[in-house]
């Protein structure tokens, strides 16, 4: 059966940072004679280092979302808010629209950025069978999408300047905060630190073992 | 100077870096993106003029960037009382209020980054036309890579339209001339981003090496 070549195979690896394909020495890491980065046929310790900040993400997302991150106090009123009871206060507000991007900013992305991590760590680390297009998906939109949870800090940040009147109206920043800037900062680096070709390792090696099953069979058969 | 030449047959050019898939192909034809067959990862987008381009757009990215940090962005007001914001005066009061991690982490997406992706490439694109400086364009060509992701001007934005409906029940608000230079500098900063292709660098450095190696051979012949 003609199998596809894949680099580790060969004793190569890319480089991350600029797609050169090096030859691996005996080690099984280099710097890229090219652009200086450090090369390994994968990333080291991927597994372990994502499994530990998707945790701790998970971790985080709870002070994040009971403590408040925001408090505006109008005309000496006003209580301090979550990130939930804020999404809720713009939703009655009758700002359906900008209520549903700061839910899915805030509260989507994180979960589902944590699950779809969990999701591709599961699979990898008890090798289960796994469609390696649709983890790829998974992966491609955890990546892809982690950035845009900052919107809620970015928007305090933004208030705190703007409405600064003292006794007439005022915004301050809540302890949920900064729990919610670690979440985001822990989840980019979580898939960051998460080397998609070991999702590919998995697959080809379910697949090698399959085919040696099958030859296996007809052996036994015959 | 090939790479898994003695091993195999074919000459690899190229491996994914997403499933580590070894192809032949090493560069996208020009105005087009080569793609992986296996998972689909865009292997190399082929940027046309990608260094001219990138120099002027970073470069008018760095002018924009002046008016975007010293002008405010919007006004607020609620009777006779007024606030403005800038770029930074959010972080400051935030930081004031002693949230130094999270001020820390909206100056660097909304401020450090986007100027330090400028500065990279302007650096990168001017640098890579000098031999003495391959080694420090190839650093900052690897910087780039690892700030990429954290220069969020588009995200800021989004956050600057919620305060902005957000707030627009409790007082009035009113867009500044900041504003306008802010939009400008992030749509300049998703074009750099496009525009700019690190093969490109590679290759310019790699055709200005074999110009010298020939001179020299010339040299020694005659
Ligand atoms: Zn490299
Ligand atoms: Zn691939």
């Amino acid at each position: 059966m003609n199998r596809p070549q894949r680099a580790l195979q060969h004793g190569l690896a890319t480089c991350l940072c600029c797609h050169q394909l090096v030859e691996l020495p005996a080690g099984g890491r280099c710097q890229c004679p090219r652009c200086g980065a450090r090369v390994h046929g994968r990333i080291d310790g991927s597994l372990m280092l994502t499994w530990a900040l998707t945790i701790t993400g998970a971790l985080l997302l709870l002070p994040a979302n009971i403590l408040p991150v925001m408090t505006v106090i109008y005309l000496a009123s006003g209580e301090p808010s979550t990130i939930i009871s804020g999404v809720m206060q713009l939703y009655h507000a009758g700002l359906w629209g900008i209520a549903l991007i700061v839910f899915v900013a805030s509260i989507a992305v994180p979960v589902m950025k944590l699950v779809g991590l969990a999701l591709l760590l599961v699979q990898i680390q008890f090798r289960l069978p796994l469609i390696p297009r649709q983890a790829m998906k998974l992966y491609r939109v955890v990546s892809g999408i982690g950035r845009w949870s900052l919107l809620d800090l970015f928007m305090i940040s933004i208030l705190v300047a703007l409405v600064d009147m003292g006794a007439i109206a005022q915004v301050a920043a809540g302890p949920g905060s900064t729990a919610f800037a670690t979440v985001v900062v822990v989840t980019m680096l979580a898939a960051r630190s998460f080397d998609p070709r070991l999702i590919w390792d998995v697959y080809d090696q379910r697949q090698s073992v399959n085919t040696e099953n099958d030859k296996k069979g007809v052996a036994g058969n015959g | 100077m090939q790479h898994g030449r003695d091993k195999t047959p074919t000459h690899w050019q190229r491996a994914c870096h997403e499933c580590d898939l070894l192809l032949t192909g090493r560069l996208a034809p020009p105005g087009q993106k080569l793609l992986c067959p296996r998972c689909n990862a865009t292997l190399h987008r082929n940027a046309k003029n990608s260094i001219r381009y990138t120099a002027a757009l970073s470069l008018t990215g760095l002018v924009l960037f002046i008016p975007t940090a010293s002008l405010p962005l919007l006004h607020f007001s609620i009777f006779a009382f007024g606030a403005e914001n800038t770029l930074v005066n959010g972080v400051l009061s935030l930081f004031d209020a002693g949230y130094i991690w999270l001020s820390t982490l909206v100056l660097f997406c909304s401020v450090l980054a986007p100027l330090g992706k400028f500065l990279l490439l302007a650096f990168i694109c001017w640098g890579s036309g000098w031999a003495f400086l391959d080694r420090p364009v190839g650093a900052a060509v690897r910087w780039y890579q690892h700030l990429k992701e954290w220069g969020m001007l588009d995200v800021y934005m989004l956050g600057i339209l919620v305060a902005l409906i957000k707030m627009s029940d409790l007082g009035k608000m009113e867009v500044e001339p900041g504003l306008y230079c802010f939009v400008a500098m992030m749509l300049v900063a998703n074009l750099t981003t496009l525009s700019f292709d690190p093969q490109a660098v590679w290759d310019r450095m790699g055709r200005r090496r074999e110009r010298r190696l020939r001179a020299a051979g010339a040299g020694e012949s005659s």
